[in-house]
């Protein structure tokens, strides 16, 4: 998965990070574009090892906290023009709707419902959000060989009470999430196979395991670009419904 | 024990016949009363069972009446703080090829917070959520409906929709058990945003469940809900819906109880009756033991012992009866409650409430005791000389007669004052029963009065038997007097519910010519109660287009909480209903009032609902709508049978801004003079009813749809009557057998003097068909008077509309033979056994 599906880890810093939110700043600096778009294919390994596989386009404009995203499903047939609109807000949670084109309207994902697994999925759709870096805070716990390891605590409404972030001092990128809920580890994400992508350090493999129901999803980027021309008119609840 | 053992046991053996009719009278007693009240108890307790299983965690639901409302209201629930979670719902009952299936259309990402769905297979969930979203014909089912209807995932379910016939598909099954188990486990979960679609509800919800935050209150949750969204709608817990429809089916519970305690009145009056003849007959064996040695005490302890055992013994085979009863009434309840109401029952398991099994049995055992207790005290302190001398036990003292007759007269005047003061409730029912104990205390006196009476009549149509007969009658009036109270009671409650019957008939029928004059009714079921779906108001646009359609009116009628009871608004085109029937109103101005509700400034009101809520011409009527509260003033009451809770009539313009809704139920549609009823049906049929799911039925359909449904209502009625019927039958059997036992050396005397046999049947035949005589005579009579109680009953408690008094004269001609054949039916058995018992033995008798 792109890291804008984990989003509220990318976040700016100055260049020399020391503290840990100046650690997360740096990250989010060195990911920054202005918009992006990849072809995804999702693997999800359920009981009985089960594996569904199903592929989307995603593109974005803008980024970090005032980012819109668009998701839509194109495999298998029966999913295909489902869609997910995504508008970002560095103040409060995302505004969310999916497109069903079946019965022909939108609905409002509900931020009660936000740690839902997202249809089907290991991500819940608060995953798909991208929250701005003063949302969160930030402790650095230790010094890894090579990796920091971070402390985050949402200041807001989020399923989390916590996450431990592992960035690679090297190029500032994250390799690995662990987020918890007051029962535990809940979801734990590897980011894998990093290559640059016009200068941006990006994972082509994500995965992304949800601990408690021992189930596992893959996610690899296809056709990945940044910074390619979209316009603020494709991220509308109409362009939604027109599926364009 | 031993006393038990050596006398009552070959009592017992010997009367095996009596003792039969006894346990009988106590199993029908019994039966009845423990039959009508389970099988009402499990319909009601599926139906909370049904609203408890779906409610999952759900502390509290927000509901704004039937018609629901828009999808915003969910967003301004989730938006407050003391909300942890909320989901909305809609539920629909849908017809499939083995049965209704409750659909419960649910938003399947936020309602797991609040139900838990519990999936076979190894994934825990359904086969694949994405393609369950995306598909809108995807369908979750219970394992017991799968197996019922042979279905495994991926299988293919045909559904009536709005949309006409659709098939769906099974993506999903759940274990039994929990939400599984709802309404008898026919039941499937259908992704909400789908479910508005194929049951044409908009983009509305029919309520929000909802769970509050920790550390929230039910009762500051819902304060803080009901401030945040208005006076318009209601927020309860789940259990609450449960006793909205009691509440709803209010008038049914209180018919059924009325009847099915007056069908125990009827019984317990039997096992007195069959006890105290019991008891008495045996005088002469009580002096032969007071005789031999035997105390008071040790008489009367053997009397009851015995009445304790057969009251047991009886309690126990009529609670076993009525549990019988209950499995086979309990579908026949549920299936016209939801006819009558529009809510869909099940009826499940049988609910046994041990409370009510229990004092079932206690009172059947208290009943037989209590019977007991006055003979047999009498018994044992009579003096056994006297207590050897035959029948003198059986005829009454005129001081007796004379103590009864003033009672009588005290509870006759008592009465009369009552219905003087019958305003209040407490007076008029106190009428009712002081009435029926005044008819009970002269029926000794009357029944004296009527023997000799006929004794001439009797007398002239055979001059031996017939004077034998009448004798017997005369002497033995408390044989007789019981047995023929019991049977008034009968008859009294056959006449009274008939009559009620005759005259709702009356009443509706006229209400039908008047209001129900439209030629076609466009309806979305095949009952005009239910409201599963509803049209889109662009149909009628379509509709007034088809030739031979002169005018059409769009009708929405939704169950709204008003003045805290479930009534029936009615939004209709008010200026076309008025040139189309011409109601004239009970109250109000005919000439102003119609125009004031069409311009939205009032509302008509059904008489039941001026009567049952003390609602008036002119005052304001609070009537909670989502855009907030309605306050209109009743312009005028009119007689309006739609709702039993009674019905709100006012413009649909008004509904539309209120409700912001403008789907609709029912069309009305009146034809063009000249044009054909059969083929503008079909045209409506050929242009709309491949495309929707419609049913077009004719005015003649819509009276054979409403007479039958009446016919249901007094269905369970008739049950009882025929059940009071055959106790009282049981009575004349039980007398005519005490009779000729006590007439046995009577009898005997008559054989050996050369009285034929065929002349001892007569008599006893004769006698027989004297007491269902004046049985029927005194029925009748006592029938008028509770007929005046009964629609007052209905008037005040059940439906509030003021029926006409019309004496049941048909019901009373049929009641007549049917008795008098009964009543000789009764004595075939009775009299045989007269002609073939040994003349030595008859003569040896005493």
């Amino acid at each position: 998965m792109s890291r804008k599906l984990i989003p509220w880890l990318l976040l700016a810093a100055p260049l020399v990070a020391q503290d840990a939110r100046q650690i997360i700043e740096e990250v989010q600096r060195r990911q920054r574009s202005e918009s992006q778009h990849y072809e995804g294919t999702l693997e999800v390994t359920g009981g009985g090892n089960r594996i569904a596989t199903k592929r989307w386009t995603f593109d974005r404009i803008g980024s970090f906290g005032s980012s819109k995203s668009i998701l839509r499903f194109t495999v298998p047939a029966e999913v295909k023009g489902v869609g997910l609109l995504i508008v970002n807000h560095p103040e409060r949670a995302s505004d969310q709707w999916m497109w069903r084109p079946a019965i022909g309207r939108e609905q409002r994902i509900a931020l009660q419902d936000r740690s839902t697994r997202f249809f089907g999925t290991d991500f819940s759709f608060e995953d798909l959000e991208e929250r701005d870096v003063a949302q969160f805070d930030f402790k650095l716990l230790g010094d890894e060989g090579g990796v920091w390891k971070v402390e985050s605590t949402p200041r807001k409404s989020s399923q989390y009470t916590r996450s431990f972030l592992w960035v690679k001092k090297e190029n500032y990128t994250i390799v690995k999430v662990e987020s918890y809920n007051k029962k535990g580890l809940l979801r734990a994400i590897d980011y894998r196979d990093f290559e640059q992508v016009k200068g941006i350090w990006t994972a082509r493999t994500t995965e992304i395991q949800d601990v408690p129901r021992n189930s596992r999803t893959t996610l690899k980027y296809d056709k990945l670009e940044y910074n390619i021309p979209l316009k603020d008119a494709d991220f509308t609840l109409d362009a939604l419904r027109r599926g364009t | 024990m031993m006393l038990l053992r050596l006398i009552s046991w070959p009592y017992a053996r010997k009367h095996l016949l009596r003792w039969l009719l006894t346990l009988t009278g106590i199993v029908l007693g019994v039966g009845v009363f423990v039959g009508m009240h389970t099988a009402n108890q499990s319909v009601l307790a599926a139906f909370h069972e049904t609203i408890d299983r779906i409610a999952g965690t759900t502390q509290l639901q927000v509901t704004a009446g039937e018609p629901g409302f828009d999808e915003v209201v969910l967003e301004k629930v989730q938006a407050l703080a003391e909300v942890r979670a909320a989901a909305p719902v809609i539920e629909a009952t849908v017809g499939t090829d083995t049965g209704n299936v409750l659909i419960l259309g649910v938003d399947m990402l936020g309602d797991r917070s609040l139900r838990t769905y519990d999936f076979e297979g190894t994934d825990a969930a359904i086969d694949d959520p994405l393609v369950f979203l995306a598909q809108a014909d995807s369908l979750i089912v219970t394992r017991t409906f799968a197996d019922k209807n042979g279905l495994k995932l991926n299988s293919r379910v045909p559904m009536k929709t709005m949309q006409g016939d659709l098939v769906f598909t099974v993506r999903g099954i759940m274990k039994p058990g929990g939400l599984a188990s709802a309404f008898g486990g026919d039941l499937a979960v259908m992704d909400i945003y789908a479910a508005q679609k194929f049951f044409g509800r908009g983009r509305k919800f029919d309520r929000v469940d909802l769970a509050l935050a920790d550390g929230v209150t039910l009762e500051q949750g819902a304060a803080k809900l009901r401030t945040a969204l208005g006076p318009g709608f209601e927020v309860e817990p789940p259990s609450s819906r449960g006793d909205q429809f009691e509440q709803t089916s209010r008038a049914y519970t209180l018919g059924s109880n009325i009847t099915s305690v007056f069908a125990l009145f009827i019984g317990m009056f039997i096992i007195y009756n069959t006890f105290a003849i019991a008891v008495t007959q045996r005088r002469a064996e009580i002096g032969i033991l007071r005789a031999l040695g035997a105390t008071r005490a040790q008489i009367r302890t053997l009397f009851l012992a015995e009445s304790a055992v057969a009251g047991i013994a009886g309690s126990s085979l009529g609670v076993l009866f009525g549990i019988a009863l209950a499995r086979g009434m309990s579908g026949y309840i549920g299936g016209m409650l939801s006819e009558v109401y529009g809510v869909a029952q099940h009826s499940g398991e049988l609910e046994l409430d041990p409370w009510l099994l229990g004092g079932a049995l206690a009172m059947g055992v208290v009943t037989s005791l209590f019977a007991a207790v006055i003979p047999a005290r009498a018994a044992a302190s009579v003096d056994p000389v006297k207590a050897l001398q035959k029948g003198r036990n059986q005829a009454l003292t005129e001081r007796e007669n004379r103590v009864r007759r003033w009672w009588a007269l005290v509870c006759a005047t008592a009465a009369g004052v009552a219905l003087l003061l019958s305003n209040n409730s407490v007076m008029f029912y106190a009428g009712f029963v002081l009435s029926v104990i005044a008819s009970v205390l002269l029926a000794p006196t009357l029944t004296l009065w009527l023997s000799h009476a006929l004794r001439p009549v009797l007398s002239a149509l055979r001059p031996v038997e017939g004077t034998l007969a009448a004798d017997s009658l005369i002497q033995g009036p408390r044989r007789t007097s019981g047995t023929v109270a019991a049977l008034m009671l009968s008859l009294a409650l056959v006449v009274s519910l008939g009559g009620l019957s005759r005259s709702s008939f009356a009443s509706l029928s006229e209400w039908m010519t008047t209001a129900l004059n439209p030629d076609l009714f466009v309806t979305t079921g095949e009952t005009l109660t239910s409201r599963t779906f509803v049209f889109p108001a662009l149909l009628g646009e379509g509709l007034r287009k088809i030739p031979g359609v002169a005018e059409l009116q769009m009708v929405r009628s939704v169950r709204v909480t008003v003045r805290n009871a479930p009534v029936m608004i009615l939004a209709i085109d008010v200026e076309s209903l008025e040139k189309r029937t011409g109601m004239r109103p009970l109250e109000g101005d005919v000439r102003t009032m119609y125009k004031q509700v069409a311009r939205g400034e009032g509302v008509l009101i059904s008489e039941n609902f001026a009567h049952l809520r003390g609602a008036k011409l002119g005052e304001v009527l609070e009537i909670p709508a989502p855009t907030g509260m309605l306050r209109l003033p009743v312009a005028g009451i009119v007689r309006d049978y739609s709702d039993q809770q009674g019905s709100v009539l006012m413009s649909r313009e008004r509904f539309i801004q209120a409700w912001n809704d403008d789907s609709v139920n029912i069309f009305r549609i009146y034809l063009q003079p000249g044009a054909d009823e059969a083929a503008v049906r079909q045209r409506i049929l050929d242009a709309y009813g491949k495309t929707q799911r419609l049913f077009v039925l004719t005015n003649s359909e819509v009276r054979q749809y409403v007479t039958r449904l009446t016919d249901q209502w007094f269905g369970l009625t008739y049950i009882q009557i025929a059940v009071a019927v055959l106790v009282a039958m049981l009575g004349i059997v039980n007398a005519l057998t005490v009779s000729i036992t006590d007439r046995r050396r009577e009898l005997g005397v008559l054989q050996a003097v050369g009285g034929l046999r065929q002349q001892i049947r007569h008599t006893v035949w004769m006698e027989a068909v004297a007491i269902g005589f004046i049985g029927i005579v005194l029925g009748l009579a006592l029938g008028a008077v509770e007929l005046y109680y009964a629609l007052g009953i209905a008037r005040r408690d059940m439906i509030g509309i003021d029926i006409g008094y019309s004496y049941p004269v048909g019901v009373a001609a049929a009641l007549a033979p049917v008795i008098l054949i009964a009543a000789f039916l009764a004595a075939i058995g009775p009299a045989e056994s007269a002609v073939r018992g040994s003349l030595v033995e008859a003569l040896e008798y005493e």
